[in-house]
């Protein structure tokens, strides 16, 4: 506690360290929030700047636009059905039918208050056990145990966000599918990177090596939704279908915050327990929160249409994720995602190494990191609020007016990523591809989670069978890991059950 | 992205208040929200640059040079890159604008470096990852003929690691005897990619001793001391400036130095040669290149730029923090051209050896 207030004293008893919060608060929100651009994008831009920073300010720049960045994303997602990262994809689900029934004042109150709470809650954690729990987290689950949780993962998410129980297999098995483009993860070998027709050649030499790079979820993420989106809206205009959408800035009332307490309580374990995890972190988070929220419901039925439930699902889940993914990265140094893989080169460009000394050379820090990173979720809370009673009337601008900024913006984000005018073409097909995939009742959301997860499962089944001898039986003597299989496997089964039977 | 410093012309490099004014209207053009942030990391950006100038080709550089750097934002090269352009920046007051273009083992940032002109502007960071690449045919480019290798910054040894707190492997010996007893069932960590400096090298040591490890391939480096240190594998192979950390903090212990000699901070450590193995070791090392005809005045300016900002305090400061100093980590071009040749015949008869 004493540490906690010294570190809020150091963040707010100096103006320059609070312009800096502030600042960082602003950017990570409207980097968030722009589609096309996000936290990644804010961090590249500034990673030189930091050079010359302070080393504690630099730090809590980054850990500040990591929450910020991750509640931003959710806004865009509520209103346009453009999720501003992976990890806002679920929010989509539930949030855009409620801004169509003009109710998008209470989906982003509600996305406020929660993304707040969950962050809240998991800063909270760090503060209290960061050492054990990232000690924890590295022994108990070696990579049998993380494809484990990956297998598990994709069985109860299969069916989100598609129309029925196959399309969304479907969609998780495109996406898959794409993750096994680029090189392996065990040899480096490539694959799918030079193609032929009738024994010629048709990949150039530079093509062979954007390929062996991989398909980035980046490019297709925007592609799929914001790309996708636009087109679908033009054929509502053009067909004369496209009501706009009433701008209600109404916040949710207590009483419906209090209705969703077990759902958020839920979704911050599952948020943070994804979060600690090397290499899992917010994506699964909000997708594991949003498929338990259905599945333990009393009214699954309701999801997808419009359930302020479902926006608390995915919401709490995500941001919750973002505490807990600070854990690994400074007890041990092992950053879990891109962001905390940026903030391990801001410690080490700093000439320190985030690790087990670092909690006791570089206390002050730490807790001045810590103290950031909660206030930053409190201040989500109120600048959130009033964001609500403003940022909803970016839906009385004409369509026709934001098509052309949120392509444009695509377009920047997609090119940023890796500096590649063949990841705006990737971009520019999803769109298409998911112009139609939507209109065929499959999931955009399932293919980016199959990409995803596809690249972290490979990797984590890989090295698993090598530990094994290639041996799978060996997953046996791995009680976490076959547990997990085996309610997997069960989820499958009930499910396609469920689906039978809802035919018959 | 754009530093916004790097694109002030120096006469208008007069104070904070108007760098910071020409960062926003700059930051304008990119786009609102980016000035918002320029505004407030742009004054504390001014101090950068220093007089000392080395004798520049004339009308080189009129603008700031891109440097490329295949690896993502953050990491090893990328830092190297960084710290290296500070430094260059220092000494001849030339600006770099950093451009990270990670994928594909290092190999998606070739086609843009090969598509710039052959100017100067573009300056190329890579590690020996591109010459073993060339090695084996993955890229067609041959680092010591189709580029011009400036310099060489960092040099270094690779070790094997076990967790401080493992009983098991006092030193080298015992975990020879454990391989001995159990052929293929030690397990350690390692870079997966086929033909990769990492690989050859135990390749190298397990032929040579007549010993088996069971390789576990990863693909992210951050795994690979979060599975040591949570037990997932008995051992680790790394090189000293990327566990200084661990090292540091008592969680790991170095049990065999690749290196002809022990270098004066692993003086307990036993070389490769001391267990048993007779061959030259393959080093990582990273450099910095730019095309095949690129102006000889250039080229030379460059070069020397290199050079003198390898000695440059900060860039110093830097190498020492990785263990650089241990050996001998600069080369010019001369000496990257022999180190890259070399490597190559050692890559090109290890892979004959292994079929690959």
């Amino acid at each position: 506690m004493e540490d906690f207030l010294a570190g809020s004293l150091a963040l707010f008893g100096n103006g320059h360290t609070f312009m800096l919060f502030l600042a960082a608060l602003l950017g990570g929100m409207l980097f968030g929030a722009i589609p096309g651009v996000n936290m990644l994008t804010l961090g590249a831009v500034i990673l030189p700047f930091t050079i010359s920073m302070q080393p504690e300010h630099a730090i809590m720049v980054f850990a500040v636009i990591y929450c910020s960045g991750v509640f931003g994303g959710a806004i865009t997602a509520i209103l346009f059905n453009i999720p501003g990262a992976p990890e806002n994809a679920p929010t989509c689900f539930d949030g855009y039918p409620m801004t169509q029934q003009g109710r998008a004042g209470k989906a982003i109150g509600a996305a406020v208050a929660f993304s707040a709470l969950g962050g809240i809650l998991s800063a909270i954690l760090m503060m209290v056990a960061t050492h054990p729990i990232a000690e924890w987290a590295i022994t108990a689950f070696g990579p049998p145990e993380i494809f484990a949780l990956i297998v598990f993962g994709l069985s109860v998410t299969a069916s989100l966000g598609a129309k029925t129980l196959w399309k969304g297999w479907l969609s998780i098995f495109i996406g898959l599918l794409l993750a096994t483009i680029g090189t392996d993860p065990v040899g480096g070998i490539s694959r799918f990177s030079a193609w032929t027709i009738f024994g010629e050649p048709v990949t150039s030499q530079y093509a062979t090596y954007y390929l062996s790079a991989g398909i980035h979820f980046i490019p297709v993420i925007l592609g799929f939704f914001a790309i996708a989106e636009v087109l679908t809206q033009a054929q509502n205009i053009a067909e004369g279908k496209r009501e706009r959408p009433k701008a209600s800035v109404q916040f949710p009332s207590f009483a419906e915050f209090w209705q969703v307490r077990i759902t958020a309580l839920r979704s911050t374990l599952l948020g943070i327990f994804a979060g600690i995890l090397p290499g899992i972190g917010a994506t699964l988070a909000a997708f594991l929160g949003y498929a338990q929220a259905v599945k333990w419901s009393k009214h699954p039925e309701e999801f997808g249409k419009g359930k302020l439930e479902g926006v608390v699902a995915s919401e709490t889940a995500n941001n919750a994720a973002t505490g807990a993914a600070m854990i690994p990265l400074l007890a041990l140094g092992l950053p879990g995602g891109a962001l905390t893989a940026m903030m391990l080169g801001v410690f080490q460009i700093h000439g320190m190494d985030p690790g087990p000394l670092i909690l006791i050379n570089s206390k002050d820090l730490v807790w001045i990191t810590f103290a950031a990173m909660f206030w930053a979720n409190v201040a989500i809370l109120f600048l959130g609020w009033l964001q609500t009673k403003t940022v909803v009337h970016i839906l009385r601008i004409p369509f026709r007016w934001l098509v052309p900024a949120i392509f444009l913006l695509a377009v920047v984000g997609a090119y940023a990523l890796r500096n590649s005018l063949t990841d705006v073409w990737v971009m520019l097909i999803a769109g298409i591809a998911g112009y139609f995939l939507r209109k065929t009742g499959y999931s955009p959301a399932g293919i980016v989670l199959g990409l995803i997860l596809g690249k972290i499962g490979e990797s984590a089944f890989a090295k698993s069978m090598q530990l094994f001898s290639y041996s799978a039986a060996e997953f046996l003597n791995r009680p976490l890991a076959w547990i997990m299989i085996l309610i997997a496997f069960v989820t499958l089964v009930s499910s396609i059950v469920g689906e039978l039977r809802k035919k018959a | 992205m754009t530093p916004f410093h790097t694109t002030l012309p120096r006469s208008t490099r007069m104070g904070a208040p108007r760098s910071a004014l020409h960062s926003v209207k700059k930051a304008l053009a990119t786009g609102a929200v980016v000035a918002l942030v320029a505004i407030f990391f742009a004054p504390t950006f001014v101090s950068v640059g220093s007089a000392q100038d080395l004798k520049k080709p004339a009308n080189f550089p009129t603008r700031p040079l891109t440097m490329i750097v295949p690896y993502g934002a953050g990491g090893g090269s990328d830092q190297v890159a960084r710290a290296m352009a500070k430094a260059m920046s220092r000494v001849a007051d030339i600006k770099f604008q950093v451009v990270n273009k990670p994928g594909g083992g290092g190999t998606a940032a070739i086609p843009d470096f090969m598509l710039a002109p052959p100017d100067g502007y573009t300056v190329l960071e890579h590690i020996d990852n591109a010459v073993s690449a060339y090695a084996k045919g993955d890229i067609k480019e041959n680092p010591a003929k189709d580029w011009i290798p400036l310099c060489t910054t960092q040099i270094t040894f690779s070790q094997v690691y076990a967790r401080n707190d493992d009983s098991r492997f006092p030193n080298w010996n015992a975990v020879v005897d454990q391989a001995k007893q159990n052929p293929g069932e030690l397990t350690i960590a390692n870079v997966g990619k086929v033909g990769s400096m990492e690989v050859i090298l135990m390749y190298q040591m397990e032929n040579a001793l007549g010993i088996k490890f069971k390789q576990i391939s990863f693909d992210k480096p951050a795994e690979r001391y979060g599975a040591l240190l949570g037990k997932q594998v008995d051992l680790l192979f790394e090189q000293p400036g990327d566990v200084r950390s661990f090292l540091d903090a008592k969680k790991m212990r170095p049990l065999l130095t690749f290196l002809d000699e022990r270098p004066s901070a692993f003086a307990n450590t036993p070389t490769h040669r001391e267990a048993g193995a007779k061959f030259k070791p393959l080093m990582r090392f990273r450099g910095f290149y730019v095309k095949k005809g690129v102006p000889k005045d250039r080229v030379t300016f460059l070069q020397n730029t290199c050079k003198a900002a390898f000695s440059e305090k900060s860039y110093a400061a830097f190498n020492r923090k990785k263990y650089m100093h241990l050996i001998d980590s600069f080369r010019d071009r001369a000496g990257s051209v022999k180190l890259i040749k070399n490597s190559v015949k050692i890559y090109r008869k290890v892979f004959k050896e292994l079929g690959i």
